[in-house]
């Protein structure tokens, strides 16, 4: 086969994909679906939930856990230690140089942003920290044995099944088989949506596939557990397996709401949400009123028409979320049809991918990486996603890590991660592995859903006479 | 204030900041968009119009051409003391003396926020303005324009009018403009067009232009007479003039030609086409390079480098495979020279422009290169020599997406610049062998 139908073969490929919904649902997505479809459907296609909360302490204790796992706590996973005590001193007296780093680095990209950072910050994540600790020796180093690496921060994707989501982090074991942890910087007793449990579970599927390349196959899989600062929840086997149904149920529905597809809404008997009156509940009112009346055919004519115009920009917006996942589908579609090394060698081609870097060394959230010759397909500004090749796993399930392009010159290429913290996790974990850069997208879309939805209250506040808004 | 503002854009000055709601400025390439933005900005507050000012640009580079202008209208003191860039901290440009700060009380102590569309998220929900100017809307979709709207709502006007207006609005311009957001939307729909939009749906700019009043900057500061008058019937801009001061703006060479260039960098002629038949080439998912093209740039860059070493150079393509392979032999060259896309180079201006156009092929498909906005954006950055590299006969009787349903896409652009060159405001000269291969 010659170059040009290679190139030709890829570019049709796009073409095709370009015409095709290229949606994935994240984990969290599906979690809110299962809490109820109506509170998803109030993130997609609605926008009307976003927090204005500063999440800088629960970040900051996820990039020093993404760091300590793999190093302070597994080297202190004894599980015939009877005393959690000494061992959580143990590891956060080794860890004290990784915490300092990390908020250190936290402080200084607040200080440039001239954010707000309350006053006893350092002490919230160190307390949260050591909650975290106290919680994993005390309930998970003793049940399970000490595992043969650990992997923080993956991101799977599995496009056949729409779906896409990071792990906190994978035990692996030398047996081949796995565990998952999340970790929530919240006690997990206090909360009631169990949104949390359904997270878990839709990222345990996660793991089965970029194990066993298939989200069914259960033979690896050791547990799952939600590290808390109260504690560990583990769900029940029966809980989980249980789970696995509804979670695909949601998953199904949520990818078919993206795709605008009219949707039957399951309401559930209880929703921790509205029944409860919590933040939320007026807006998912707002829109059940909104159906309502359109069913009763009482919406008046003009707000009508100018509904529709926002359900159009909605999902305009929607594709624009979908079109930032059209790469990955593409490496899929390739790889699904040529085999890996054959789809690899053309997407490399035409420069959708390129292989053979080196690390070369870092500064701050900078890489340099190089390679035999200089045609590198990239430019600057270009994101990037670089995968570490792992034998056995589907391409788009090993580690990897996002960063955009700074600058190409000659053979050599200097990346810019998202944090310092990414890139020591790179250095520990992705780095020595065979290094492939493939095109990607940053995911923009959902800060714009948000004034649509204002706008649509708005319209309604104007439009609908007094007597229906009752 | 040491700039000066033109007639057209006084009037709109006087014009906005009497008027409220919702209104659009149209401005061509070099009629000073972000001037007339900035101007309008420091007026509103200095003459108590308003309490505080948002100005909005979908690029981080947009938004600190605001910030450049703003501190050359209130000097580094004045912009210091009354403004801040918000948004994504490497974005904003450390030399400018406006401070940088996504701290909501400060944001709120000053009277001018300057931050780009995606980054308006950074704000709070609660902060309002009173009045706010949007620049390069052209490239937004009317979606993008709802973030900085809803920044600028106003509730208490929304439950006072509720009082007295029936309840009507057509479409969200009306809508916005009814809940007490007063904003000047800029930008140039002849001059960009949001990625990916469909043909039969208007960019943000468009819809403004559709439901709002709007006016029109005519007076290009950057296009010479020749320039401004090819620009102007290209697109159908009706009276886009030179400013008196550099209408006979030329390029002047400092050390002799050399006889290859002669014809291409003749002083006299404003537009140079140089006919030049490389093959085009397909790269990445839906780009084109042109490997004769790209050399033939960086040559005709060598010689303009050497005759004229102060002249500042940007080479324009609409293609980003051809803008990674013109800046992959350029960085080779001890030239600084800018490279861009047609996307990129919106908003940008230099002394000399080359512009590559890539696509020749058997079967005349010109495709994506054909669009109005496209080509005017490639032909509108130069202040002194436009030089189009490539195939005079490809554009000459090439095809465009005339399978498109919408009339102003019937058009072939390709074919009206190329007539437009030809007979009237340029020469097209045949490409000398040394940039033949």
């Amino acid at each position: 086969m010659n170059i040009n139908s290679d190139i030709i073969d890829v570019r049709r490929t796009y073409d095709y994909l370009r015409k095709a919904q290229t949606h994935l649902v994240q984990s969290s997505e599906i979690a809110t679906a299962c809490v109820c479809q109506n509170l998803f459907k109030l993130d997609y296609p609605f926008g009307a939930t976003r927090s204005d909360k500063d999440y800088l302490v629960a970040n900051t204790v996820h990039d020093i856990m993404s760091l300590c796992m793999s190093g302070p706590i597994l080297e202190n996973w004894h599980s015939e230690l009877e005393n959690c005590e000494q061992i959580t001193k143990k590891i956060v007296k080794e860890s004290s140089e990784i915490v300092n780093t990390v908020i250190k680095d936290t402080l200084e990209g607040a200080h440039q942003e001239n954010r707000f950072v309350e006053d006893d910050f350092e002490t919230q994540v160190n307390d949260i920290y050591n909650g975290l600790i106290i919680g994993m020796a005390k309930r998970l180093m003793k049940k399970y044995e000490r595992p043969s690496r650990v992997l923080t921060e993956v991101t799977i994707t599995n496009i056949k099944d729409h779906h896409e989501g990071r792990i906190d982090a994978l035990l692996e074991y030398s047996s081949g088989g796995y565990g998952l942890l999340d970790w929530k910087s919240y006690d997990l007793s206090n909360t009631i949506s169990g949104r949390e449990k359904w997270q878990l579970i839709a990222n345990t599927l996660l793991a089965n596939f970029r194990y066993c390349r298939n989200e069914d196959d259960w033979t690896g899989h050791n547990f799952s557990c939600i590290v808390h600062n109260g504690g560990v929840y583990f769900p029940k086997i029966e809980t989980t397996r249980k789970g696995v149904e509804r979670i695909k149920t949601n998953r199904k529905f949520a990818h078919m709401v993206l795709c605008g597809e009219r949707v039957h809404v399951q309401r559930p008997k209880f929703c921790p949400v509205c029944d409860k009156g919590l933040e939320g509940s007026k807006e998912c009112l707002f829109y059940q009123r909104d159906a309502r009346l359109a069913h009763e055919g009482k919406l008046p004519a003009q707000y009508e028409k100018m509904t529709k115009q926002f359900f159009a920009k909605r999902y305009a917006i929607l594709k624009e979320r979908a079109e930032t996942h059209l790469h990955k589908h593409v490496v899929y579609a390739m790889i699904s049809k040529h085999g890996e090394e054959e789809a690899l060698r053309r997407l490399e081609k035409i420069g959708i991918l390129c292989r053979g870097y080196s690390f070369d060394f870092d500064i701050d959230e900078k890489v340099m990486f190089s390679r035999a010759d200089d045609n590198i397909p990239l430019e600057p500004r270009r994101i990037v996603r670089i995968i570490g090749m792992e034998i056995g796993k589907s391409l788009l399930s090993c580690i990897n890590e996002q960063a955009s392009v700074m600058e190409i010159r000659d053979n050599k290429i200097t990346l810019s991660f998202r944090s310092k913290t990414a890139v020591r996790r790179a250095k520990r974990q992705l780095f020595h592995l065979p290094i492939i850069l493939l095109r990607d997208e940053l995911n923009l879309t959902r800060s714009m859903l948000r004034p649509i939805h204002q706008f649509h209250k708005l319209a309604a506040d104007m439009l609908i006479p007094g007597e229906l808004l009752v | 204030m040491t700039v000066k503002l033109n007639p057209d854009q006084s009037r709109i000055l006087n014009w906005r900041v009497k008027s409220g709601g919702v209104a659009g400025v149209i401005g061509p390439a070099g009629c000073g968009k972000t001037t007339t933005g900035s101007f309008l900005a420091v007026k509103m507050i200095c003459e108590g119009y308003a309490k505080n000012v948002l100005l909005v640009a979908f690029t981080n580079s947009a938004a600190n051409e605001f910030a450049r202008e703003l501190s050359m209208v209130l000097g580094p003191e004045g912009s210091k003391f009354l403004c801040v860039r918000c948004g994504y901290a490497p974005g904003a440009d450390p030399r400018l003396p406006i401070p940088f700060s996504n701290n909501i009380e400060f944001v709120r102590s000053k009277k001018i926020v300057i931050c780009t569309t995606q980054s308006l998220k950074r704000l709070s929900a609660s902060i309002r303005f009173e009045n706010m100017i949007i620049d390069e809307a052209g490239i937004e979709r009317l979606e993008h324009l709802l973030s900085p709207f809803a920044l600028g709502i106003n509730q208490l006007g929304i439950h006072l009018m509720k009082e007295n207006i029936s309840y009507e609005a057509n479409n969200i311009i009306e809508l916005a403009s009814k809940c007490g957001i007063v904003a000047t939307v800029v930008g140039d729909p002849k001059q960009s067009r949001p990625i990916g939009l469909a043909d039969h749906d208007l960019s943000a700019m468009e819809w403004v232009l559709k439901c709002a009043k709007y006016d029109t900057l005519f007076t290009t500061h950057r296009l010479p007479d020749r320039l401004a008058m090819l620009v102007d019937e290209f697109a159908d801009y009706g009276g886009l003039n030179s400013a008196p001061e550099i209408a006979s703006r030329r390029f002047g060479a400092k050390y002799d030609i050399d006889e290859n260039f002669i014809d291409i960098l003749n002083p006299h002629e404003v537009i140079t086409w140089v006919n030049l038949n490389g093959n085009e080439m397909m790269g990445g998912p839906s780009s084109w390079y042109n490997e004769v093209e790209a050399k033939a740039c960086i040559r005709i860059c060598r010689e303009l480098k050497r005759v004229a070493p102060s002249k500042s150079i940007s080479i324009v393509t609409r293609y980003t495979e051809q803008r990674r392979t013109i800046s992959k032999y350029l960085q080779h060259l001890d030239v600084e020279t800018r490279v861009l896309t047609t996307t990129g180079a919106l908003g940008t201006q230099a002394d000399i422009v080359i512009f590559s156009l890539v696509r020749n092929n058997p079967e005349r498909l010109v495709g994506a290169l054909g669009s109005l906005q496209d080509l005017n954006v490639a032909i509108s950055r130069s202040k002194e020599k436009l030089i189009i590299v490539g195939s005079f006969e490809m554009m000459l009787n090439g095809l465009t997406g005339s399978y498109s349903s919408n009339p102003r896409h019937k058009q072939n652009f390709p074919q009206k610049l190329a007539r437009l060159i030809d007979k009237k405001y340029g020469m097209v000269v045949e490409a000398p062998r040394v940039l033949c291969n």
